[in-house]
């Protein structure tokens, strides 16, 4: 671990004791606002830097725990020290405005130190006119209107569901922003979105195939007070696909929202239980289903049905669960890793993605300043495999309330029977605090 | 009988009377607050019972009735968040979420005693009918009633200082007459362009014991927008307006 962690250990208990020992401020009553704090500038500099010490509770029979620690023994638990610095910068001169946005991320762990800069996002916007932008660089578009899932986002990488406000790291695009606005009638709204994404060697690579110059588009519509998006992707990268969402307010405080994604010639690798690799290829259809509820007494409930149609099946899930089991079987007698080496080739990017199988809930309580603490925020996650039942329960306490620093203790709990999605994870359990300071 | 019938009479007039007379003074105090287009900084504080307090800073601009949007310019934790409100339509954009998310008038984006509605406040005109007016030398109470069951508040009592026709006080009410809060109207400044108007807005909370909010208006002045600038797509650019 290096000095790393006492030193991580020692910050914390700083940032805490100011939290608990911030010297309250006399009321005036006569209340001031300087002038000179909103002076516009043409450049702007600000981020956040990051700690978040980490417990892993291991589960030693599970699936997953198996594949990734066959050959090492950490123990029941596992320390891992992480820390996050993203940095951003903008500068605007007439139309144009220049936007960068990296992530640098820093991981003490079982493996070792690890340290990684990624441009998140980095582009030039030119604003013609209100109606028109063009941006050209690396950009998140983020569509959809889900919050844990968006099958709709096909130009984004995917999101995690665990964390879904993370920032996202872009691709590179062209593309515009056409916005018209109407006074009469139901529809008060257009905007359209084209985006040309390349797919080159070292440019966009991980998006799909190289050597393609991909299309994609968004009609936004708000038409009789409902939010409703048609998107599409075209090109060769990626299957082309296609999608529809929408969001609409039912009262001041319910809200419903949507997406419906379809893909063509859906390719799909699945691995058999004797370890054959197959593709199969069909049409899928994927779609989300949800709301956003407060109550009274200022409880949100977040609830999302997300039918995945380019999951695995229940069936596709256990015999790759099954396949590391025998694999690891046959190392315990023979040795030999080499089916375990196997089952890691197809785990990145495909049934090791967030979620990967068939049919998910989410359900998320969050109550706002509970026994008049304000800015204190419990929340509770839920997120259910419904084909096997598996499931993670996240509680988490969020404190916002000194200027610029975010406190949060999470938990997650996994549960499920053998071979489960969640019972297989490699983790019985996690708790996690996570101090981030805004500047 | 005839005396009965008369005085029935009378009062079915009295009360549109009654309704036009409270409607355009209901009007003349949205005037006086706000230029119909405009734009205007303003820093909103969050005190707690012990005293400590938590501020936000925010650029706004609005348009006609039904359109408002604003930008969080500080803390640095929520600067480039904004908000915008189409007549019963809200949305908040968070730069790191990338997507604007649909919120309801009930929420609070800023914690505190404001809640979204009271941020993203339109003409009261727009979203009450006047039930009554009541005059007391030169004060003025009206009693608002929403006109849609996506109003905030079901009921206000709004009270009015007669010769410069401006709100005073405003206690926010449910349908039962519950009160939820109440909102001062302060420092009445003059920002020049004919604008003469509280700078300060205060509110406090039955349900919030202790708890207490302020907003305070600078640099308002009227202003012509595009409509563009008040839509979904145009969000993560607001602060060009400044």
């Amino acid at each position: 671990m290096g000095g790393v962690g006492p030193m991580v250990v020692v910050i914390l208990i700083f940032l805490l004791s100011s939290f608990l020992g911030v010297p309250p401020v006399a009321i005036a009553e006569e209340y001031t606002f300087d002038v000179s704090e909103i002076e516009k500038k043409p450049y702007h500099i600000g981020g956040y830097a990051e700690l978040r010490p980490v417990l892993f509770g291991l589960d030693r029979d599970a699936s997953l725990y198996k594949l990734r620690f066959y050959n090492r023994d950490e123990g029941s638990t596992l320390k891992e020290y992480d820390a996050a610095l993203q940095l951003e910068g903008s500068l605007e001169k007439g139309i144009a405005r220049l936007f960068v946005r990296t992530n640098t991320d820093y991981r003490n762990s079982y493996l070792g130190e690890d340290f990684k800069t990624t441009v998140y996002e980095g582009f030039l916007s030119l604003k013609p006119s209100s109606y028109l932008t063009i941006d050209i660089g690396k950009k998140t578009l983020k569509w959809g209107k889900g919050y844990a899932w968006n099958p709709v986002a096909f130009v984004d990488r995917p999101k995690d569901p665990d964390e879904p406000e993370l920032s996202l790291e872009g691709f590179i695009v062209a593309s515009a922003d056409y916005i018209k606005s109407f006074h009469e009638g139901p529809l008060k709204t257009v905007s359209f979105t084209p985006v040309l994404l390349p797919v080159y060697e070292h440019v966009n690579e991980p998006f799909g195939d190289i050597n393609q110059l991909n299309f994609a588009g968004k009609l936004y519509l708000l038409l009789y007070d409902t939010d409703i998006d048609f998107m599409l992707l075209v090109g060769g990268s990626k299957p082309a696909r296609y999608g529809v969402d929408f969001s609409k307010n039912i009262t001041t405080n319910f809200e419903i929202h949507g997406e419906f994604a379809f893909i063509k010639d859906y390719e799909k690798k699945i691995m058999g239980g004797g370890g054959d690799l197959m593709e199969k290829e069909y049409d899928a259809a994927s779609y989300l289903a949800g709301i956003r509820y407060l109550t009274e007494k200022d409880t949100t409930y977040i609830i999302e049905y997300y039918k995945n149609g380019t999951g695995f099946t229940e069936t596709e899930m256990t015999d790759y669960l099954s396949f590391i089991d025998n694999g690891y079987n046959a190392y315990v007698i023979s040795g030999s890793d080499t089916l375990l080496k196997k089952a890691l080739n197809v785990t990145s990017g495909n049934y090791g993605k967030p979620n990967p199988a068939r049919n998910y809930v989410y359900l998320r309580a969050s109550r706002k300043d509970p026994f008049d603490i304000l800015y204190f925020t419990p929340s509770i996650t839920w997120i259910c495999n419904v084909d096997d039942r598996s499931f993670s329960l996240s509680p988490e306490f969020l404190y916002t309330g000194i200027k610029n620093l975010d406190l949060r203790l999470r938990t997650s709990v996994l549960r499920g029977a053998g071979s489960s999605e969640f019972g297989e994870k490699q983790n019985d359990y996690k708790v996690e605090l996570r101090a981030r300071y805004y500047f | 009988m005839m005396k009965i019938f008369f005085a029935l009479i009378a009062l079915l007039f009295a009360i549109p009377a009654y309704a036009i007379d409270g409607t355009a003074f209901l009007k003349q105090v949205d005037r006086n607050l706000n230029p119909k287009s405009y734009e205007s900084y303003r820093k909103l504080i969050n005190v707690e019972p012990d005293g400590r307090k938590k501020e936000y800073t925010l650029f706004t601009v609005k348009k006609g009735v039904d359109k408002v949007a604003s930008i969080f310019l500080a803390p640095a934790s929520e600067k480039g968040r904004s908000t915008l409100r189409l007549g019963d339509n809200m949305w908040f954009y968070i730069p790191n979420v990338g997507k604007p998310i649909r919120i309801t008038s009930l929420q609070s984006v800023v914690g505190g005693v404001f809640n979204n509605a009271d941020i993203l406040q339109l003409d009261y005109a727009a979203e009450y009918n006047v039930e009554k007016m009541e005059q007391n030398g030169n004060e003025y109470l009206l009693y608002l009633k929403a006109k849609t069951k996506t109003v905030a508040y079901d009921r206000l009592k709004l009270y009015a200082e007669g010769k410069k026709q401006l709100p005073v006080k405003i206690e926010c009410l449910t349908e039962a007459n519950m009160l939820i809060k109440t909102i001062y109207f302060k420092d009445v400044k003059d920002f020049g362009g004919g604008i003469v108007r509280p700078s300060v807005i205060e509110t406090d909370s039955p349900l919030y014991k202790g708890y207490k909010s302020v907003m305070i208006f600078a640099k308002l002045k009227a202003r012509g927008f595009k409509d563009e600038a008040f839509t979904l797509t145009f969000m993560p650019n607001l602060e060009s307006l400044r």
